[in-house]
């Protein structure tokens, strides 16, 4: 019956989901069904504050503001259990942001006078709401009222949505309290920290020494340095913060403190600390500065703690509405520059290279289409040496320079290629005329494995040293490549091989059975075959791009289905890597590897149906392949 | 900072103190507007009690009402709380046909009151509304046929159809081709509500019917005024009963 029918679906949506039973029913017994067809604007901008809270039961909506001038904002997008107007009905002024029906919504709406009772009566309902509603108005209205300013973007914004758990640096440096000063600092300068934590005989924290406290206490007052550091060291109660704080209550608590440096506490154990220093990176508009780091590091041993807060520089990315694109697109530029940088310090450990060479990568780091943490793939092209003796010493250095950078960029926590695409393997690492017959061999005798190789080596791109040698790779490639229909039609077989999953969402193409069951592995089903559909196209037209949505935008004034559908497949990248991003950062967040299977149950509708729009979309242009190439048939 | 935020709201809220209802605003049929529907009144601001009956069976002369449901719609929303739903001691024989279709036993019917007893409840809760349902012709042959043994009268209250509705909406829809499509169509309120993405749960039961027929006429509140039809009198002009 009715009731029993809202009840059960109030059963599986938070904060409702939190009540008992008997709660539900008196709820749900004041319930209104409403129904809003698609572009219904529900609530209107400074308008009148909404009598009701509504809770969708079937369909989309779209929260958004409009600047003064002129432009959407888009705020948020909400569809099946989740909650609308929720700010609008506590406070008591007008509302704050239009919500749109953007699809057909049906929707039930709570009373005023039901969703004020809650909210005295329990707080896990008002945090609920609280923090879906405001967190992400405060989020995206905080990055507009700074868009306008280029330099401070979203930047005292981030001080209000990033938890300062995400910024602590979770390896904290110790030392026990009996140790002298001159060793706390020793260790402070080893391990480059500016905050020592010290520990008692049980290894809890008893008390902190920062640069500070060694300057003020120590030099100033000229105490000696055998005297053991826990003469200096700030005592309890020590400043604190918990993981979940905002970051700018940790930096409200290091202005009143007069420190510079805070313990952040999950759930009451030590996870970590906070610095002044990672709420500049942070205010600085993070990304750039990130770079900044990394060009003023002269050892790899300081590289590490950079690469490793390049997921955070994803997780802020994301919070601050970044499209797929950009964000792939600065996750490549640092992790070009932390190979530059590797690079560098190779050149100076072995000498400058006696001959000029040019450092390429390719796979996912050659399209510029890097997420979290992705395997080296590189290789190296040098210049052509008659000389035989020159030709031997180039090869002994640029064997030992890629060897460093493989090791260096595994400790920098880059996992090595299991296909062993690397630089460090002779195959990988040779003169500019050995690649170009290696490309013509592949391009020529086209075998399912030239095919393998030529689909991760064609992605490639130089990063370092004579970019002209790259260059000229790809030169060869392009005139190789021209009027190769053989090799084009064992490159279309592969391409379609691979369907995206079509049809209605719960026929997604699955994993059947094992870890993934009944998952939906993103990458092999829906992101590669988008990929491979866009390179071969790249490759017939002979075009240097290697990144997928400079190619789609090089190939619509050229290629009569991407003319057609390049704005559509550029959305569908766009979304389908989006979706994986949003999914790997979760994952990280709970400690898990990041992978790319996703549980299509969990989509929301929207999403279900992006999804479902977008692999229609890609099953299209390999249509349009298997037209042109008839894969599977002999020619 | 949430949980500040939280207090300061709340604490601005406490001059609100709510009335809170833990059972339904009111009992069926003792709200409603003071006067009857003008036919002058917009489509949306109308009140509509949307209902069904069940029956021992098809016969318009042998068969009557076994259960009846029904469900508000003002101001385009259903409230969930007040619904009108009982089930009637048959004065006809209950057939096993019937039985099956709308689930309810002969031991449950005859435990229940009489439509008599019912008859002035259902009248109170559909007070100043006008009656919607779908193919409401039957019911309403049904429900007259009662009142005219109960009391000798008949519902006055204007009645609409949903089916003459929707058959009026398809034959102006833009696309041509889709009316003749739809010529064939399964006009059953299974295949409507399905047609609108509307769930229906338990059909056959007379308030769950009411409550699916509820959403469909939510939609053609929305539909009908984009065609034209404003008032109550146009929709009574097309589909009324």
């Amino acid at each position: 019956m009715i009731i029993e029918e809202a009840v059960a679906f109030l059963k599986k949506v938070p904060p409702f989901q939190f009540l008992e039973e008997g709660r539900l029913h008196s709820i749900a017994l004041n319930l209104a069904l409403e129904f809003y067809p698609k572009d219904t604007l529900i609530h209107r901008q400074n308008g009148p504050p909404s009598k009701h809270l509504g809770i969708i039961k079937k369909g989309a909506i779209k929260v958004f503001v409009v600047t003064e001038d002129g432009e959407e904002v888009v705020i948020d997008y909400r569809s099946e259990g989740a909650t609308f107007g929720f700010l609008s009905l506590i406070g008591k002024d007008k509302v704050r942001s239009n919500v749109m029906a953007i699809e057909d919504t049906i929707a039930y709406l709570l009373n005023k006078e039901i969703v004020h009772q809650l909210l005295t009566s329990n707080p896990d309902v008002t945090e609920f709401l609280l923090k879906a509603h405001l967190a992400t108005y405060i989020d995206k209205t905080y990055k507009e009222m700074h868009s306008k300013s280029m330099f401070h973007g979203g930047s005292d914004r981030l001080l209000f949505t990033t938890q300062v758990g995400e910024l602590a640096t979770k390896m904290v440096i110790t030392a026990a309290s009996t140790a002298s000063i001159q060793d706390a600092a020793r260790i402070m300068v080893t391990k480059k920290v500016s905050a020592l934590v010290i520990t008692d005989h049980d290894g809890q924290p008893a008390g902190m020494v920062t640069d500070r406290d060694l300057r003020d206490k120590v030099v100033a007052q000229g105490l000696v340095i055998s005297e053991p550091v826990s003469a200096i060291m700030s005592k309890p109660p020590l400043i604190t913060v918990d993981a979940r704080d905002f970051c700018f209550e940790a930096i409200l608590r290091m202005i009143r403190h007069n420190v510079h440096h805070v313990l952040v506490l999950k759930e009451n154990k030590l996870h970590g600390i906070v610095t002044n220093h990672d709420f500049m990176i942070l205010q600085g508009a993070s990304p750039l500065s990130f770079a900044k780091f990394i060009e003023n590091q002269d050892r790899i041993s300081s590289l590490v703690p950079v690469s490793a807060k390049i997921n955070r520089v994803i997780d802020l990315l994301l919070k601050e509405g970044a499209k797929a694109s950009n964000i792939t697109k600065i996750i490549s530029e640092l992790n070009d520059r932390i190979v530059r940088k590797v690079l560098t310090i190779a050149e100076k450990q072995y000498g400058p290279p006696p001959v000029p060479y040019c450092w390429i990568v390719y796979g996912s780091e050659g399209r510029k289409e890097q997420t979290f943490r992705t395997d080296q793939d590189n290789g190296l092209i040098f210049q052509d040496v008659e000389d035989s003796e020159l030709r031997t010493r180039a090869e002994e250095y640029f064997a030992s320079l890629a060897i460093f950078v493989r090791d260096a960029l595994t400790t920098c926590g880059f996992p090595l290629c299991p296909g062993d695409y690397m630089a460090a393997n002779p195959l990988w690492r040779k003169p500019l005329s050995a690649w170009k017959e290696q490309f013509a061999g592949w391009v020529n005798t086209p075998t399912s494995e030239a095919i393998l190789a030529s689909v991760i080596l064609f992605d490639f791109r130089g990063v370092h040293g004579e970019l002209a040698l790259a260059e000229q790779l790809r030169a060869h490639l392009s005139h190789l490549s021209r009027q190769k229909d053989m090799f084009f039609k064992h490159m279309a077989d592969m391409v379609v091989a691979t369907r995206p999953p079509l049809g209605f969402f719960k026929t997604f193409v699955v994993e059947k059975n094992g870890e993934h069951k009944d998952k939906l592995n993103l990458k092999i089903k829906c992101l590669a075959p988008l990929i491979n559909v866009v390179r071969l196209f790249s490759l017939e037209e002979g075009l240097p791009e290697t990144s997928t949505l400079e190619r789609i935008q090089a190939l619509k004034d050229r290629h009569p289905i991407i003319r057609e559908l390049g704005d559509d497949l550029e959305h569908a990248l766009e979304f389908i890597m989006l979706l994986r991003i949003h999914h790997q950062s979760a994952q990280i967040e709970a400690g898990e590897e990041p992978n790319n299977y996703i549980d299509p149950e969990k989509l929301s509708n929207l999403e279900k149906n992006t999804l479902q729009t977008s692999c229609k979309l890609i099953s299209k242009a390999q249509e349009s392949i298997v037209r042109k190439y008839s894969p599977g048939t002999v020619m | 900072m949430l949980r500040d935020l939280a207090k300061q709201l709340l604490e601005g809220l406490e001059g609100l103190q709510a009335r809170i209802y833990s059972t339904p605003t009111s009992l069926p049929g003792q709200r409603g507007p003071e006067s009857p529907t003008d036919p002058d009144t917009l489509l949306r601001e109308a009140r509509y009690v949307v209902f069904d009956t069940e029956l021992t069976g098809l016969s318009r002369r042998k068969d009557s009402v076994v259960s009846l449901g029904a469900v508000l719609v003002e101001n385009g929303r259903i409230p969930l709380g007040e619904y009108f739903y009982r089930v009637v001691s048959p004065r006809t024989a209950l057939t096993g046909k019937s039985v099956v279709i709308h689930g309810i036993t002969p031991t449950e019917a005859s435990d229940s009151p009489t439509i008599e007893a019912l008859l002035p409840e259902f009248m109170r809760f559909c007070k100043n509304s006008i009656l919607v349902g779908h193919f409401v012709g039957i019911d309403k042959h049904f429900l007259d046929m009662e009142l005219k043994q109960f009391n000798g009268g008949r519902f006055r209250q204007p009645m609409i159809d949903t089916h003459k509705a929707n058959t009026w909406l398809r034959n102006r829809r833009d696309n041509p081709c889709a009316f003749h499509e739809c010529q064939a169509q399964d006009m059953s309120l299974a295949a409507l509500a399905t047609s609108y993405g509307i769930t229906a749960q338990n059909a056959h039961n007379a308030l769950d019917d009411a409550y699916v027929t509820a959403q469909v006429w939510q939609r053609f509140l929305w539909e009908l005024p984009l065609l034209g039809l404003e008032r109550v009198r146009d929709i009574l002009a097309i589909a009324g009963v």
